[in-house]
């Protein structure tokens, strides 16, 4: 392989891969809390890139209850430059996580209350998913909408170099999730690490019991916990949307499956394992071979499949130990 | 009280049993020897290591070096369903009874390894016999320890000394030869130990079982056993006739402070 | 009569079939395994049926035994399906748990993208064309096949439920380090389960192709997973009947609501939600609840004193 396409290559998978890390981010963290795999996850994800398009273009003409709707004739006030933009993201992240919020509020907490099975919160996240996923497309429409070149401003569409005679290209999207996913992880690790809110939370996710012995309101970590999930899911979505257009209510699915792939190959629970486990992954997507592209898709899931049997508790994980 | 004879097969057999779990040695270098029939105790402080021996001993903790060997089989890593074939069972600390099943169901289970019917004889019906006779001798044991009358209860349900009872009724109807009782008598007043005592004589008098017991309590330990050894740190630290071992300065001095 | 089967005979097939899927996934789940893998088995199974009734490669078998090419199908599915179970539950099963779980999705998955790509299964397209079971002429004479399916496959399950490889099953569900101990080997039973699953829905899928003539790489998703799963714990996951409940009702629900037209998936989803918060034993559950189980009857020839045993080593 020439060093051009292995650079290209490389650059493809972290992109993808950071999108993949972020969106794993969230399920990894109400894991570590929980140790539940929050299905709704790949539905607050849709939801955080529809609602950013809301603000940034706010036009619907596909098929849906808002059909014909144009909530900014003039263009919207939260396009046309990097700022806004950001601004429009943060704010469709913001939602998302007030709504992942809710969605533990009416979905898993009466389920703690009651003692209920784990695998019952399984079930009723996956019907809060399909009510989201579902409401949108009633709204909406089924199809594709893309975000205008023009939403953060006018910016190169690329930047490309030469490597010998051959060029490699990278998006500007690109450079913006992997500064996104960069500051994300910084800030998230120092919340973790250092704070007394990431302290709190660690020790909720360690023992809820001894935490809530200790006057942690358990409850309210967890919904912060859901807030932050929830908000990494809608950036995620965002910037999925922004990079590739919004395809459809169903395109959340796929990242949810593949984000299972992700933290069980990084270690579930393990935030840098999310990261690790998204960029590993994208990385393989990215390098495989154009022939074989149609698989592509199946990567992640032979990934998981295999780490599972020769590494369960995943790159990052800790083995577990059985107690006896 | 049978007395010890030193002309007894050895059953049992440890031989530098150690276990580590990273950097923390449970059981160091542990050998000892248990013979035919025999009452053999097992104390120590709390941390010892006595539940973990237990656990290397019946296969469900593999040694990290050491071999055990029974009746002259080496078994050492065997899978805990190979060694409960091979005729050693047990009680657990913390009582492991299958608690969403009826007493009777968790001692039927307990009969796997000495029945043989497969998934097409069940399925046609044609191991009747069979049945028929893990269901007596399910009731024959709920007899043995008095719980017959309450067979259809959620195990979950029965209290603390009763679990402990059925466990052992469960331990039971694997027919075995080696029988390891892991604190048997955890919360139980001093009527009950005493009861409790007399039942494991008698299970071991009528069922001519070598009795491998954990325990806390001391003057049950020393009244139960013929021999008793006592691990501190995961060392076996004295091995013996009741009354020598608890004369050891050793052991006093590993129990100073304690209970 | 005739005329509601016509209207109906579809929804009703439709019903049964999702009961028997419940049920594949009820059997890995009595010895404690929750595998989302049957979409990926009634797929191949399917596949399978799809392939031997269409492709040329098989049309001197067809010729040679006519209509008894159907059952032929489901053989070898069922044969196939068994095969790979084993194949993918002696490794996946030494998994607990979530992580079982998932290596069951990421096997369900695999195999649909690894359909979507090859020839012989059609690709994107699938396989369509395919032949009527028997040369039936309606939809609901697959109640012929279906039903009794169905309930030889309740016979089964209920005969095993009193075996001693049901009280393996149930032993290491409750407490699999227990079982172990009390010599039940965990790890044969568990790939038992699974493969038991694996091959029922096979047949299902192999059964399923002939009655939706075509087949492609939709029928063995991870939403299905996802809908079996809810078959099962909404109907009721620890009784036998609690699967079929489960499928024949929440089949029945979307195509009763149908006059709700978009709203139908978003009640869907509703009833999933609020189902497993009211409903937390299923529905079958539920209804048990009320009633205690008899106590067992002491059999007259109990032996007064217990024979010391014999075997051991």
């Amino acid at each position: 392989m020439e060093l051009s396409q292995f650079l290209q290559n490389v650059l493809n998978g972290l992109a993808i891969g950071s999108v993949y890390a972020i969106f794993a981010l969230g399920y990894t963290l109400v894991f570590s809390i929980l140790g539940i795999i929050n299905f709704a996850h790949g539905a607050v994800f849709t939801l955080g890139a529809y609602f950013t398009y809301t603000l940034v273009v706010g036009q619907f003409e596909n098929n849906g209850l808002l059909k014909g709707i144009n909530l900014f004739p003039n263009g919207s006030p939260l396009s046309g430059n990097p700022a806004v933009f950001a601004l429009a993201t943060l704010i469709g992240a913001v939602v998302a996580g007030l709504v992942a919020v809710l969605i533990e509020r009416l979905a898993f907490r009466p389920m703690r209350a009651r003692g209920a099975e784990p695998l019952l919160a399984l079930v009723s996240s996956l019907g809060v998913a399909l009510v989201i996923v579902n409401l949108i497309q009633l709204l909406v429409g089924a199809e594709i909408y893309n975000f205008p070149s023009d939403a953060y401003g006018q910016v190169q569409p690329a930047l490309s170099f030469h490597i010998g005679d051959r060029v490699v290209i990278v998006r500007t999207v690109q450079l913006i999730i992997f500064a996104v996913s960069l500051v994300m992880l910084a800030v998230l690790g120092y919340v973790i690490g250092r704070t007394k809110v990431g302290k709190a939370l660690r020790a909720v996710a360690e023992n809820p019991g001894t935490a809530s012995l200790l006057g942690i309101s358990v409850d309210r970590f967890i919904l912060i916990t859901f807030f932050l999930s929830g908000f990494l899911g809608g950036l995620a979505g965002t910037l999925v949307g922004t990079a590739f257009g919004v395809a459809g209510p169903y395109f959340g699915v796929t990242y949810g499956l593949k984000g299972l792939a992700v933290i069980v190959l990084g270690g579930l629970g393990s935030i840098p394992g999310a990261v690790v486990g998204g960029l590993v992954i994208g990385l393989a997507e990215a390098f495989v071979p154009a022939q074989y592209s149609a698989y592509k898709d199946a990567v992640a899931f032979a990934l998981l499949f295999v780490i599972l049997l020769v590494r369960p508790q995943g790159l990052l994980g800790r083995a577990q130990i059985q107690k006896v | 009280m049978t007395a010890v004879s030193t002309e007894r097969a050895t059953v049992l057999e440890a031989r530098g049993l150690t276990r580590r779990f990273g950097g923390l040695v449970a059981v160091n270098d542990v050998s000892f020897d248990v013979r035919e029939g025999e009452i053999f105790g097992l104390i120590g402080p709390n941390g010892a290591g006595k539940t973990t021996l237990f656990n290397l001993m019946t296969g469900l903790t593999p040694p990290s070096s050491g071999t055990l060997t029974y009746r002259g089989h080496n078994v050492t890593g065997l899978a805990p369903h190979r060694i409960a074939a091979l005729g050693i069972s047990r009680t657990f600390q913390n009582i492991r009874l299958f608690r969403a099943l009826s007493a009777l169901e968790n001692v039927k289970i307990a009969q796997h390894v000495r029945t043989g019917a497969g998934l097409w004889a069940g399925v046609f019906g044609t191991a009747r016999a069979e049945e028929r006779r893990v269901e007596e001798r399910a009731w024959a044991l709920l007899d043995l320890v008095g719980l017959a009358d309450r067979a259809g209860e959620l195990a979950a349900n029965f209290s603390y000394g009763d679990q402990r009872r059925l466990e052992i009724a469960r331990a039971l109807a694997t027919e075995p030869r080696v029988l390891l009782l892991d604190e048997p008598a955890a919360g139980m007043n001093t009527a009950e130990k005493g009861q409790l005592t007399a039942f494991i004589r008698e299970v071991h008098d009528r069922f001519d079982l070598t009795v491998l017991v954990i325990e806390h309590h001391v003057p049950l330990v020393m009244n139960l056993c013929d021999r008793v050894a006592v691990l501190n740190f995961g060392q076996l630290i004295a091995v013996g006739d009741p009354g020598a071992v608890q004369r050891d300065p050793k052991v006093i001095e590993a129990y100073l402070g304690g209970e | 009569m005739s005329g509601f089967l016509e209207q109906y005979g579809f929804l009703i097939v439709t019903m049964v079939q999702a009961g028997l899927l419940g049920l594949s996934l009820y059997f890995p789940l009595q010895a404690g395994q929750l595998s989302l893998a049957s979409p990926g088995f009634y797929a191949l199974g399917g596949y399978v049926a799809a392939i031997m009734l269409t492709n040329p490669a098989f049309s001197g078998l067809r010729d040679t035994l006519g209509n008894g090419m159907f059952p032929l199908t489901w053989l070898v599915a069922a044969l196939l399906c068994g095969l790979l179970g084993l194949f993918v539950g002696v490794p996946a099963l030494r998994l607990r748990g979530i992580y079982l779980a998932l290596a069951t999705i990421a096997f369900v998955e695999i195999l649909r993208v690894v359909s979507l790509n090859l020839a012989v299964t059609g690709g994107a397209i699938g396989i369509f064309g395919i032949p009527q079971a028997f040369g039936f002429q309606d939809r609901w004479q697959y109640l012929w096949l279906f039903g009794p399916l169905l309930l030889l496959t309740l016979l089964f399950a209920r005969q095993l439920e009193r075996s001693r490889v049901g009280r393996a099953f149930r032993a290491i569900r409750e407490d699999e380090l227990a079982a172990d101990a009390m010599g039940v080997p965990p790890t044969r039973y568990k790939v038992l389960a699974f493969v038991i699953g694996a091959v029922l829905a096979g047949i299902v899928g192999a059964m399923s192709a002939p009655f939706l003539n075509t087949w492609n790489a939709k029928q063995g998703t991870f939403d299905a997973s996802i809908a079996i799963l809810a078959f099962v714990l909404i109907g009721g996951s620890r009784n036998i009947w609690g699967p079929v409940v489960g499928g024949a009702l929440l089949t029945a629900i979307p195509e009763v609501l149908r006059f709700l037209a978009d709203w139908r998936l978003i009640i869907n989803g509703l009833v999933l939600v609020v189902a497993s918060l009211y409903l937390p034993q299923g529905i079958v559950g539920a209804l048990q609840g009320v009633r205690r189980p008899p106590p067992p009857r002491r059999p007259p020839s109990v032996p007064a004193v217990v024979e010391a045993p014999g075997g051991g080593a």
